[in-house]
């Protein structure tokens, strides 16, 4: 197994102070159905405050981590702790949980079903019920609170079953692809909601397959395949980790620097640009003073890969 | 505590609100007292008198034996005696005399219940009487009932006829000849009870039947909601703020409050609107209920009911759709089904050893040992002993199922096999 965590991460952490308890701590947690393996000692940190992205190909073994943390199923082995303090039942009000497979009860009303899925968090009717006014005016439901749910539409249904996870005010979101089925008007207004309650210091654990929306929402990323981790950390330590192994260059001349096996592994050459991938340990600046000395540099760029392409060469190393 | 309560409020309010509830409450005694009703009110209300014609050697014996045939009604068929169940005879029957036993009259009035002038004549010519062969010809053969009535009445006819041709005054006569009438009493613990027999027997069918339905009726219903709340995915949510206890019990328990809501209107409706009506029926005019029988009908149907949609809350979170738990739910139904065929054996022999044993074994007990109290009270520490196994294994059952459910529930896409069942039995120890 091939573990990269970013080399920052432990000062990162020494940035805030020691008192700080991580929001979400697994350690080294594995659940297996019968011989299948969906998670495999999967260790991580979750700080609190803003979006940490939980990342992989579908199957990968999120959506059983996701349960593992809310205390649907139970990890074969290791443990999990909450805010400081082992997974219990008394953390099940501070969390709302929006699943992967949406389910509501179809034959009841908008807003009794929301009082219902918030009295179950602990909230009172009439607390429940007023804040259950406000998000529905946010989403632009008011005219649907009586409403039977299956009368919506498949997208409404959806904002109907966010509000439900959001409504109690939990410290922790977890989020399983919230993002799927929703047209892009609603996706921009459910990521706004989403990023107003990280500034306010919710810590959000996102779930997703889509790179791209990670990349754009999360300080931290855990990217999983086959139930194993395979990048962990804070996202841009990780881009500038992986940022150094990928140059693209610019030249004229003579471009014999890339048959260098001491700094590039890999190259691609196209015939007015190069683009290199540096040998494991090769310094960039080494391969610029080569480069200069043959051919004619014109542009000299340590490109910062997509998480896309972080993942692909992560996974290609764990798989080979 | 909180949480199961708002689930049992949930399941109740949803369940109470629909229409078909409404319905059912309402509907089912309403269609209930028509079916029960109507075998009699038809039996009365579609018969128009019969025109029967007596043929007789003289006009006088003939007004004699219309005139007794008038006066005495048809016993009625069941053991009640013929006291109140009967018609009068004047209603059933028109009765002509025609005082010409000839065969040519015979022709004639052959042709007339061709022509549907008459039903029926009966030949009782004095070469007829001497010889003790009367014929009752119709366009029906004369059952049973209407053959004995005219034979007894002829009997004592020719009996009092011959008395008076002894010197014996008529109305001595008349007094002796009377029909002795027996009538019979049950003793339940040394005091009369005047319900018995009939009366008995529909109170235990209504009742029993009442249990059986309601059990399985509302079983299925928890299997189907809770299909409903795994196919619709909204469990994972639930599990998430609630135990899969909780969730059970609640849906259970709120389940069971619609049955009980629904049980006490319809008892109420039959109170108010029903009974009297029913009263005038006769073999409804005895029936009675008893506190006992009331207290128990009420615990033995609530004990049954959660013994039963435990499991059927189980199946429905083995399977997958409704098809599936349906073909499941045939091993639930099989102790159901056996219970209603020792429905005979209680009621013959409520003290015979079989029926001991089964009314004590939790699966059969909401039945047997039910229907043994209403025949006949069995000492009062078998059915403590009764609902004491009851209550455990209701208490065992959902602690097991719960631990099933709790698995069971998050599993897609395929019915659950037996091994894996046990494995999750094993695994879920919370």
């Amino acid at each position: 197994m091939n573990v990269v965590h970013a080399p920052l991460s432990p000062q990162s952490d020494s940035i805030h102070p020691a008192a700080v308890v991580s929001a979400v701590e697994l350690n080294h947690i594995s659940k297996s159905y019968d011989d299948f393996v969906a998670v495999a000692d999967l260790s991580v940190s979750i700080r609190p405050g803003g979006i940490y992205g939980l990342l992989g190909p579908n199957g990968a073994g999120k959506s059983s981590t996701i349960r593992m943390i809310m205390g649907i199923i139970v990890p074969d082995s290791g443990h999990i702790s909450v805010f400081g303090t082992p997974l219990n039942r008394a953390h099940m009000d501070q969390f709302g949980y929006l699943p992967e497979e949406r389910g509501l009860y179809r034959k009841m009303k908008v807003l009794e079903h929301l009082v219902f899925l918030a009295q179950l968090k602990g909230l009172s009717h009439p607390e429940a019920t007023k804040r259950a006014h406000y998000w529905c005016e946010r989403f632009e439901l008011s005219g649907w609170t009586e409403k039977k749910v299956e009368e919506l539409s498949k997208g409404m249904q959806q904002k109907v079953q966010f509000i439900g996870a959001i409504l109690h005010d939990p410290k922790l979101i977890v989020m399983d692809e919230p993002f799927s089925g929703l047209d892009p008007a609603n996706a921009v207004g459910l990521k706004d909601v989403l990023l107003e309650l990280a500034k306010k210091g919710k810590t959000i654990l996102l779930s997703t397959h889509r790179m791209d929306q990670a990349e754009r929402l999360c300080h931290s990323i855990c990217l999983i395949n086959h139930g194993r981790p395979v990048v962990e950390g804070d996202l841009n330590q990780i881009k500038a980790k992986y940022g150094q192994t990928h140059v693209q260059i610019k030249y004229d001349g003579d471009a014999r620097f890339v048959h260098e096996p001491r700094l590039v592994q890999s190259f691609n050459d196209y015939g007015n640009y190069v683009e290199v991938r540096l040998a494991p340990g090769a310094d960039a600046q080494e391969l610029l003073k080569l480069a200069a000395a043959s051919a004619r540099i014109s542009k000299f760029e340590i490109m910062e890969p997509s998480l896309e392409e972080i993942f692909i060469e992560a996974v290609g190393k764990t798989n080979a | 505590m909180r949480n199961t309560w708002l689930i049992i409020k949930r399941e109740y309010l949803q369940r109470v609100r629909t229409r078909s509830f409404l319905a059912l409450t309402v509907l089912a005694p309403a269609i209930m007292t028509v079916l029960m009703a109507a075998p009699a009110k038809f039996a009365s209300m579609g018969q128009k008198p019969q025109h029967l014609v007596l043929v007789t050697s003289t006009q006088q014996f003939g007004e004699v034996v219309r005139q007794q045939l008038l006066a005495n009604p048809m016993a009625s068929e069941d053991e009640e005696g013929g006291d109140n169940a009967s018609q009068k005879p004047e209603e059933q029957y028109i009765i002509d005399i025609d005082s010409s036993p000839t065969d040519a009259e015979r022709a004639t009035l052959q042709n007339k219940i061709g022509t549907r002038d008459i039903d029926g004549y009966v030949w009782l010519s004095d070469e007829a009487i001497s010889t003790h062969t009367v014929t009752w010809s119709g366009r029906e053969k004369a059952d049973s009932r209407e053959r004995s009535w005219l034979g007894e009445v002829l009997n004592r006819i020719l009996f009092q006829q011959q008395l008076s041709k002894t010197g014996m005054a008529p109305n001595q006569a008349y007094l002796l000849l009377q029909p002795t009438k027996v009538d019979s009493v049950r003793i339940e613990r040394g005091r009369e009870v005047k319900s018995g027999g009939t009366g008995r027997f529909l109170e235990i069918i209504v009742m029993v039947m009442l249990i059986y339905v309601a059990v399985l009726l509302y079983g299925i219903s928890v299997m189907r909601s809770v299909l409903e709340e795994k196919n619709s995915r909204i469990m994972e949510v639930l599990l998430s703020s609630a135990s899969s206890t909780e969730l059970m019990t609640g849906k259970l328990l709120g389940v069971g409050a619609v049955g009980l809501t629904q049980i006490v209107v319809w008892t109420l409706m039959a109170g108010v609107v029903a009974l009297p009506s029913l009263a005038a029926q006769a073999s409804f005019g005895e029936l009675q209920i008893s506190p006992l029988v009331m207290l128990s009908f009420v615990l033995f149907f609530l004990l049954g009911y959660l013994l039963y949609s435990t499991m059927y809350a189980t199946i429905g979170a083995i399977t997958t759709t409704e098809q599936e738990g349906q073909q499941v739910q045939f091993i639930i139904v099989i102790p159901l089904v056996l219970s209603v065929f020792m429905l005979m054996p209680v009621i013959r022999t409520p003290d015979s050893a079989a029926v001991v044993w089964m009314s004590l074994i939790p699966f059969f007990a909401p039945i047997v040992m039910f229907a043994r109290i209403v025949v006949q009270p069995p000492p009062l520490w078998e059915i403590a002993l009764s609902l004491l196994l009851l209550i455990g294994t209701v208490v065992g059952l959902t602690v097991l199922c719960a631990r099933i459910y709790r698995i069971g529930v998050l599993i897609y896409g395929k019915r659950a096999t037996l091994p894996e069942i046990l494995k999750w039995l094993k695994y879920a120890k919370a």
